[in-house]
């Protein structure tokens, strides 16, 4: 019925094929126009590093719109104060030195600060799924008082507005290189977490495709499903190397695929990510086959703050310092990330894979325009069309399907 | 019977008792200081944008909780547009304000358009399609204006439009009594206003009477009048006692006039209410859905260009900033003014009092001297208790008829999907 074709592969992964069609030409184009390596080891880390927060936001994004299209607008001002809290009890400021405090050590910091975020998710869910209040203005009113209460909350402990100096032990959990290896140019640690990835993705698929045929369900032909473990441990072959000739694996890349990995499976594997769908979907169906609404839409909420937290701590990390601007504009670049990544606007549709596509799309278009040396103004326009374009395509791809 | 009648009277007024009593409570703090006219007309100048896009949001939300996320930048964007046309270049005088106003307002309409085809007849969900606004007419507007400040110094543009220290109507009464320190003209029209409100609530009853509609007694009718035309009295007397009427609260006045017309009294604002209401029900009875769509975010477009007009006299010129955070002021004072987020209730007066709410909260909190950032926090709050308040009004309206949905939003991105 449904049977395997070209037409229909090409068809769902049209984005990723864009994204490798738009990462050959801005690495053709910086490479022509400004004698830039797109490919250069630094220049792909950087890649990765810059968007880790969109990543890691995404998959919190994905799984609040799953539930009907419903958004956190909260989460660039959450990050802000995350790092301001952060700060406050990690480093000698002046609030700390009016309490007559001394910082805490870095299990007691993250601790404040996951708890900080608990109870901001855990009140967000309450309002959202149990007071009914609409999701974003529950969530606009959080963008407004945590921009303020991070900013104040800096202001007062700071003379430049900025907590920075952070202890050495907290920003090597965040940030840095894995294994950190004195020998040659290469970074060996690496290539063999590299290639052991590698190896786990195709005894995976094989393993996946194995078990389809055994108990009769339609699977991929074979070749097929060697042609896409030869692409994806390309990609993985390819990353590895590039970070093994820039001094190892980044700590980040462990947080972003940790992330990925969990929220993956959750999405797919287990009833609960089914439930975010179904929720999504259809709610009314949902709660009639028994599925507590209420507390789907509470755990997506919970769930998006303990995520906004983890992207605070990598962010303030990567830049060193916890500052007033910290998180601007976030929640759009998570919400674009969905979106592009073809998570419906009307929640019950979407995959981490999806998500991590469309974030790769954006990241890339960012970094290979300003390579090539287009203003940020342009960058911009460019960005929103890409958004907007992404958006008619499903539309338009949707109503094709229907009308055969 | 009285409990519900209590009910449905804190209902009605919550926020303007709220207004009232957070109006008293800044007078203790600052010691009267926020009722010193100066104040007052700081309060009107500095909040016009949030009264015009206000007016623009609660059109959109009407519809069905859409909003429109672009309205700063294309605020932005069309302030650009009108400060560059009206700058001195090289010697060579600016162009005519009426040019620049009129390309202004014409740039928000194609703003408008342009969104309102996305959102109406192709069906991209409005957020996106305004998130792609807020981006790509921030950096539109960025690029003409090169990323610099643009300043605006024609004279009548800024008299016009509330810039300045000139942007008063003149005080042609002075002659009635010419030793008075007061504004005459402003206390004067404080006065014929308060009058023309009470005659026409009058008339207005009497005819319902006639109809045999029902009506509010006569001592309630007094009473409401008599507070009503007693703020607008005190009000212009405190204008008065500054500089007069400020011209901005002209342009404020006509917006919000022109608007609560089109929303009680004409066809397009029935439907926009009908498809915020349900918007199947309002198709099958054969009324164009997409194109009262089209409509609230072409005039949502419009309203921006014009709140970019107000905006760029009041700052006197044009950066690329302005206008960050518009669209999040807009629709707080939506919802503070009990807009529904789901469509389909909501008024002029709610925005009036929601946007003025903010304003006042904001200006006692500075001459407090509260720090900056908790104003931003303390906005924050007040937006998620109005909305709470709402909330919790309507669950025991219901009467504890619990509707065993899900969490109603859910439901909605459901039924939309």
């Amino acid at each position: 019925m449904n049977g395997f074709s070209m037409k229909n592969v090409m068809k769902k992964n049209v984005m990723t094929i864009a994204l490798f069609a738009v990462y050959v030409l801005f690495v053709i184009l910086a490479g022509a126009i400004k004698g830039t390596n797109m490919l250069d080891p630094s220049v792909v880390t950087s890649l990765i590093e810059q968007n880790a927060y969109v990543f890691i936001l995404g998959a919190g994004m994905l799984m609040c719109m799953l539930t009907g299209g419903n958004i956190d607008l909260s989460v660039g001002s959450f990050v802000c104060f995350a790092g301001a809290v952060l700060g406050l009890f990690s480093v000698e400021n002046k609030i700390l030195n009016e309490w007559n405090a001394k910082p805490c050590s870095v299990p007691v910091v993250l601790l404040i600060v996951i708890g900080v975020g608990l109870a901001y998710g855990a009140l967000l869910g309450f309002l959202i799924a149990y007071v009914r209040i609409p999701p974003w203005i529950a969530t606009l009113a959080g963008y407004l008082a945590f921009r303020g209460l991070g900013t104040q909350v800096l202001t007062t402990a700071s003379t430049t507005n900025a907590i920075s100096n952070f202890p050495k032990p907290l920003l090597a959990i965040f940030s840095g290189k894995l294994f950190e290896s004195p020998w040659g140019q290469l970074n060996i640690p690496c290539l063999i977490l590299g290639i052991a990835g590698s190896a786990v993705v195709i005894f995976l698929s094989l393993k996946s495709r194995a078990t389809r045929v055994k108990k009769g369900y339609q699977a991929d032909p074979m070749w097929f499903v060697i042609v896409k473990c030869c692409l994806i441990v390309a990609i993985i072959m390819f990353l590895t190397v590039e970070f093994a000739l820039d001094g190892g694996l980044p700590v980040v890349v462990v947080w972003i695929l940790a992330v990925l990995i969990i929220y993956g499976i959750i999405t797919e594997k287990t009833t609960i990510g089914r439930h975010f769908m179904t929720v999504g979907g259809n709610a009314e169906a949902s709660r009639l086959s028994g599925i507590n609404n209420k507390r789907i839409m509470f755990v997506a909420y919970l769930n998006m703050s303990i995520l906004t937290v983890i992207a605070a701590l990598v962010v303030t990390a990567r830049t060193g310092a916890a500052n007033a601007f910290a998180g601007q504009e976030f929640e759009l670049d998570a919400i674009a990330a969905c979106i592009v990544g073809g998570v419906s606007a009307y929640g019950g549709a979407g995959t981490i894979v999806g998500m991590v596509v469309g974030a790769t799309l954006i990241g890339v278009i960012n970094q290979g325009m300003s390579l090539v040396g287009v203003d940020q103004d342009w960058i911009k326009i460019v960005k929103g069309l890409v958004l907007l374009g992404a958006v008619v395509f499903d539309i338009m791809s949707k109503k094709g399907n229907k009308k055969q | 019977m009285s409990g519900s009648n209590a009910l449905k009277f804190l209902r009605k007024y919550m926020m303007i008792i709220a207004t009232v009593v957070v109006v008293f409570v800044f007078y203790f703090i600052t010691n009267g200081k926020n009722l010193y006219p100066n104040s007052i007309d700081a309060l009107i100048s500095q909040n016009a944008y949030v009264f015009i896009l206000g007016t623009g949001m609660l059109l959109c939300i009407l519809t069905g909780g859409n909003i429109d996320l672009s309205v700063g930048s294309v605020v932005c964007l069309a302030g650009g547009v009108g400060a560059i046309m009206m700058r001195m270049m090289k010697g060579i005088p600016g162009l005519a304000w009426p040019i620049a106003v009129i390309a202004m307002l014409a740039m928000g309409l194609l703003v408008g358009l342009w969104h309102g085809y996305w959102i109406a007849y192709v069906k991209v969900p409005p957020f996106i399609a305004t998130l792609v606004g807020m981006l790509a007419f921030r950096g539109l507007a960025n690029i003409i204006m090169k990323g610099e400040a643009v300043e605006v110094d024609n004279r009548a543009f800024l008299n016009i439009f509330g810039g300045g220290s000139d942007c008063y109507i003149p005080d042609f009464l002075k002659f009635l009594s010419p030793n008075s320190s007061l504004n005459v003209t402003c206390f004067a029209a404080g006065i014929a206003i308060a009058a023309g409100y009470a005659v026409f609530t009058f008339v207005n009853r009497s005819r319902l009477i006639k109809k045999g509609y029902k009506v509010d007694s006569f001592p309630v009718v007094i009473i409401k009048t008599l507070l009503i035309s007693a703020v607008v009295v005190w009000f212009s007397y405190k204008l008065a006692g500054y500089r007069g009427i400020p011209t901005a609260l002209i342009w404020i006045a006509l917006v919000l006039g022109v608007f609560a017309y089109i929303t009680t009294k004409t066809t397009l604002g029935r439907n926009l209410y009908a498809v915020g209401g349900n918007e199947k029900a309002t198709r099958l009875s054969g009324i164009d859905t997409r194109k009262v769509m089209f409509s609230a975010y072409t005039l949502m477009g419009v309203l921006s260009g014009f709140a970019s007009i107000v905006n760029i006299a009041r700052l006197q010129g044009s950066t690329p900033t302005y206008g960050v955070g518009y669209e999040m002021d807009a629709i707080a004072a939506c919802f503070i003014g009990g807009a529904s987020a789901y469509g389909g209730t909501g008024s002029i007066g709610g925005v009036i009092i929601g946007a003025a709410l903010m304003g006042i909260i904001n200006q006692g909190m500075s001459l407090a001297s509260t720090p900056v950032n908790y104003q931003k926090v303390v906005k924050g709050i007040v937006l998620i208790v109005a909305v709470l308040f709402d909330v919790i009004m309507q669950m025991k309206r219901k009467g504890g008829k619990k509707k065993a949905t899900s969490s109603s939003a859910a439901q909605k991105g459901g039924a939309n999907a």
